[in-house]
């Protein structure tokens, strides 16, 4: 019995030390292949235009939803004090340094990272991958680099929208439904906002775009077994995205805290 | 004329392009930048500043102009106690009257400081660029202390007399012999009021 449950455990931190080896092997492969030319700009923008333009309505509507529930949220207690101008800063502020860059990377990670993985593990399903080898053109360099790139250019763009759509739902709240004149709640919201609060917002998208590159492309070329092999890999690329992203965002927010006090 | 090639390009373009617009909105509506951009610096001199912070708001006539980006002792001689220099970034377009009061005050509950302007009147004479206002020291908060302690220490010494029956206001509430009195001597006006008008035949003084 315990013997098994060592098994059980060994085996688990073993595939765990294997997924980041893998992991780590593809993040040096696709950025060795990065500069060495020719790069197919062609190839980026498809991937551009998947990954930022066509993520654009959902990541708005989601980002009007969140600027919405956080103006009734904060609300709640801010009308207790008797403030609630203050709930215009708390919108800007959370949004553009937090929610902004994590939802945004959350919904990509699940609508572009998921179809990535699919994508990449049809074709290792089907041996495309092999002949892509065979023809003489690298894996990483045809499929992950593009993707790469487009990721972590496209990120931050689409959190540019969804900060400022956020704003716009937060504002729609506090101008019709708790009576705060549109142009205060304008001026008391960038107020609040830094330079520096919109640099690490949009710093920390490039690095979370690329976590979702790495994690959805290793997932595919990973990919064993058939059509159910492809389903368990898009189920694995996203939780790892979600959760590699959100401990990043720690990182990265404990970092930013330190460096920019 | 637009074709599958160059459409793709252009949808790219686009969500670069309005991107790239709505981060240039975000940086120019940031107070912290346009302040920067059109402002010049002033500096303030006090003796105490009470906790004055980096980032603080400078007001002048209640509206904000400004910020402080800066706090460092100077001494002005080996003797003299240091003093703190504030540096303050204002805007440029405000005339500031060279004889204008200049403060340390606390906004809100919170207790965040910032620097008051009170407008002088001396408009001949506008603070320029790199001037510096000699601010009033904030009363620190233990003499206020102090001062309420020392009244609370009298109205206290006050109230325990009072309460000991000393004195003629301790008398007053707690002896009832003046009550008693001026009752029964009421009370025998109204029995008797021509006692009002009755005089007591006094002796003449003997004529001699």
């Amino acid at each position: 019995m315990i013997e098994s449950m060592l098994i059980n455990v060994g085996r688990k931190v073993l595939a765990f030390l294997q997924f980041l080896g893998g992991l780590a092997t593809l993040v040096w492969q696709s950025f060795y292949w990065l500069f060495v030319p020719p790069l197919k700009t062609r190839r980026v923008l498809e991937q551009a235009k998947r990954a930022g333009y066509d993520s654009l309505p959902i990541v708005s509507l989601i980002g009007l939803f969140i600027g919405m529930i956080f103006a009734f949220q904060t609300a709640y207690l801010m009308q207790r004090l008797g403030s609630e101008i203050y709930i215009a800063s708390i919108v800007a502020l959370s949004l553009v340094r937090e929610l902004g860059p994590v939802i945004t990377s959350l919904v990509v990670a699940g609508r572009v990272g998921a179809a990535i993985t699919a994508e990449i593990g049809s074709m290792q399903v089907t041996e495309q991958i092999d002949a892509l080898e065979a023809m003489g053109s690298n894996p990483v360099k045809y499929l992950v680099v593009p993707r790469l790139l487009a990721l972590s250019l496209m990120l931050p763009i689409l959190t540019l929208y969804a900060d400022i759509i956020g704003i716009f739902g937060g504002w729609l709240i506090c101008v019709y439904k708790l009576g705060i004149p549109s142009r205060l709640y304008m001026s008391v919201a960038f107020e609040a906002l830094k330079f520096k609060d919109i640099f690490t917002g949009l710093s920390k998208t490039v690095f979370f775009g690329m976590i979702i590159a790495f994690v959805s492309c290793f997932e595919g070329f990973n990919v064993e077994g058939g059509a159910e092999g492809v389903g368990r890999a898009t189920t694995r690329s996203v939780v790892w995205s979600f959760i590699l992203i959100i401990a990043a965002d720690c990182f990265f927010t404990a970092l930013f805290y330190f460096i920019f006090p | 004329m637009i074709f599958g090639k160059s459409k793709l390009e252009l949808k790219v373009g686009i969500f670069v392009f309005i991107g790239l617009a709505i981060l240039i909105f975000f940086v120019l509506s940031i107070g912290n930048f346009k302040i920067i951009l059109q402002s010049h610096r002033i500096d303030f001199l006090f003796n105490f500043t009470n906790g004055v912070k980096v980032g603080a708001p400078v007001r002048f006539a209640g509206v904000d102009i400004g910020e402080v980006k800066g706090l460092y002792f100077v001494s002005p001689s080996p003797d003299k106690p240091p003093k703190v220099r504030i540096i303050g970034w204002v805007r440029r377009d405000i005339n500031i009257p060279a004889d204008s009061a200049v403060w340390i005050n606390t906004l809100g509950l919170l207790g965040e400081k910032y620097i008051e302007i009170m407008p002088g009147r001396d408009y001949a004479h506008i603070v320029k660029a790199n001037d510096v206002l000699t601010g009033v020291d904030p009363i620190p908060m233990q003499e206020f202390t102090t001062l309420a302690k020392k009244i609370g220490t009298g109205i206290d010494s006050a109230i325990t007399g009072i309460r000991d029956k000393e004195g003629t206001v301790g008398k007053l509430l707690y002896d009832d012999t003046i009550y008693n009195e001026l009752e029964a001597l009421i009370s025998d006006l109204r029995r008797n009021p021509w006692k009002i008008f009755w005089k007591t035949r006094e002796k003449p003084p003997k004529s001699k």
